[in-house]
């Protein structure tokens, strides 16, 4: 069976880059860009989904998320692993490091390629500049003087 | 690339190693205790002792390894600072070369009268009050002081394990903006002992099988009135304390990992090479060769890593990538050492009275905050993350 064509990014560009724009995880929205399941799927169901762009709820776009990971307390708010989830639990805190789209199987590759080739850059020197603000003091020196007297 | 170490630092260790070994392990006994059953074990040597080795260590000019020349120490250097560690630590005589907590360099001249130079010369006590009881992991800090009428109010508990005292002061951390987290809105306190509303419990001496632990005194502030003077920096700055010199002490102590495994190492190749078994001597067996083998290459790997980090502090390098990765590694090698130090010793060695006990006892609890490591990973992680290009 062929491969159904991927989304040409030329058409939603624009589109695209807006929503990679705004601070919030951004993978629901490429996903519903995105073209959905292929036909050649290997789910062992009757049911036609080719085309489906519902989230699967693998939850790899919740593992990807760095914010997550210095703020796991938050994963505690819902067991769901769903885009909704991740969308619901980083809100406004997203770090825009667009990792949850490249996780995420339903988002097309042609997207995930434009992401990889045209936002990068601009990701990774935001990262950077957010490290570099970071002046935050290590506590855990403190915690090590406390202890270790 | 050149591995010597200068001279002049080769000497200090050299004298520091004597200090050591003819003044300290002499007195190994008075600490372990000498009754069978551990009656008369002590956490600190007696005062007079101690007294005494405090006048040697300034006779020959080791006091105040770690502190500031301009507060009347004699800065050695990162370096210095390791080697120095390295070698107190392979003895289990808690005795330290004038060593004060940094976040005291920052006292301005009233303070450094009044609380850092008794603390240096040993006259007081500093009781470091930062975690509080019945928190999940010590970050957690909730005490408040109240901004009443130009003086604060303290209400609630610490724990400190600092060293009891007679006469002693508490430095204690309080949020004083509501609503604000540890990072933004800790203040440092500098409360005296008999101020109003303070009282410290579980502070007496302890002797005895429970020696060989460190227990927690209890800090209690009950509508405690500390005046503004008594603030340590500024406020809602206290973990901007000692910024400049804490960073290097993490690699200190992992140097101090390194002395523990070091004298872990040497007795048990004392061990391996007295005991026999089916007309052998251990030394002999290929598991104990392997135990040994591993231990020594941990050690060397450790070692090199402190001093290379060390090196680089003392020139002003960023440390703290390397200074992570010494703490992480330096923390789960004296475990590994402890642990694979039982092959040697056919046994766990919990032996009580025996200084390879209080070393694996100390081994053990240097690795024991997971937590910490996971930090330190943390830290390691985001640096990476930071020198990547695209």
């Amino acid at each position: 069976m062929p491969l159904r064509e991927q989304r040409d990014v030329k058409e939603i560009e624009s589109i695209l880059n807006q929503v990679l724009n705004v601070a919030s995880p951004p993978v629901a929205r490429c996903r519903l860009l995105s073209t959905g399941f292929n036909p050649g799927h290997a789910l062992n169901i009757a049911e036609d989904i080719g085309g489906h762009k519902e989230c699967i709820g693998c939850g790899n776009c919740v593992d990807a998320c760095p914010f997550l990971f210095r703020e796991p307390s938050r994963r505690e708010k819902t067991e769901q692993r769903t885009s909704m989830a991740l969308e619901s639990i980083v809100g406004a805190d997203c770090d825009q490091c667009d990792a949850c789209v490249l996780a995420c199987p339903q988002v097309d590759t042609t997207i995930k390629n434009y992401v990889v080739q045209h936002r990068m850059i601009e990701v990774m020197s935001r990262l950077e500049q957010r490290i570099g603000d970071e002046d935050e003091p290590d506590l855990d020196l403190f915690i090590e003087e406390a202890v270790v007297q | 690339m050149d591995f010597d170490i200068p001279e002049e630092l080769k000497m200090l260790q050299s004298m520091v190693r004597d200090f050591v070994t003819e003044q300290l392990k002499p007195l190994e006994r008075i600490v372990l205790g000498r009754a069978a059953d551990l009656s008369d074990t002590q956490m600190y040597l007696p005062l007079e002792k101690e007294q005494e080795l405090i006048g040697m260590a300034k006779e020959m000019g080791l006091w105040g390894v770690n502190v500031p020349e301009e507060l009347g120490g004699v800065s050695v250097g990162t370096l210095g600072n390791c080697l120095i560690e390295e070698e107190l630590a392979q003895t289990v005589v808690p005795f330290k070369l004038g060593d004060v907590t940094p976040i005291l360099f920052d006292c301005n001249e009233k303070q450094r009268e009044i609380y850092f130079s008794p603390v240096f010369n040993r006259e007081k006590y500093a009781y470091l009050a930062l975690m509080e009881p019945g928190r999940e992991n010590f970050g957690e800090l909730e005490m408040q002081a109240e901004k009443r009428n130009g003086s604060y109010v303290l209400n609630g508990k610490k724990l400190s394990l600092s060293r009891a005292g007679e006469d002693y002061f508490a430095v204690v951390f309080a949020l004083t903006g509501p609503g604000k987290g540890p990072r933004e809105g800790m203040t440092c306190f500098l409360v005296d002992k008999g101020a109003s509303g303070f009282s410290v419990n579980d502070g007496e001496t302890i002797t005895g099988w429970e020696a060989r632990e460190r227990r927690p005194m209890s800090l209690v502030f009950d509508q405690c009135q500390v005046a503004a003077e008594n603030l340590l920096g500024e406020e809602g700055m206290a973990f901007h304390l000692g910024r400049k010199w804490l960073p290097s002490r993490r690699i200190v102590r992992g140097a101090r990992c390194v002395g523990t495994a070091q004298r872990i190492l040497d007795e048990a190749t004392i061990e391996a090479q007295t005991w026999t078994s089916f007309g052998q001597f251990i030394s002999g067996r290929p598991s104990v060769q392997a135990a040994l083998g591993d231990i020594a290459t941990n050690i060397h790997a450790a070692r090199l890593m402190i001093y290379e980090t060390a090196w680089k502090a003392d020139r002003g390098e960023p440390i703290q990538r390397g200074a992570a990765m010494v703490k992480l590694f330096a923390t789960q090698m004296v475990h590994y050492v402890a642990d694979n130090a039982a092959h040697i010793f056919s046994a766990p060695s919990y032996i009580g009275g025996l200084p390879m006990e209080r070393f694996c006892r100390n081994a053990l609890a240097m690795s024991s905050t997971e937590f910490a490591l996971q930090l330190q990973r943390n830290i390691i992680a985001r640096d990476i993350v930071k020198g990547l290009k695209v």
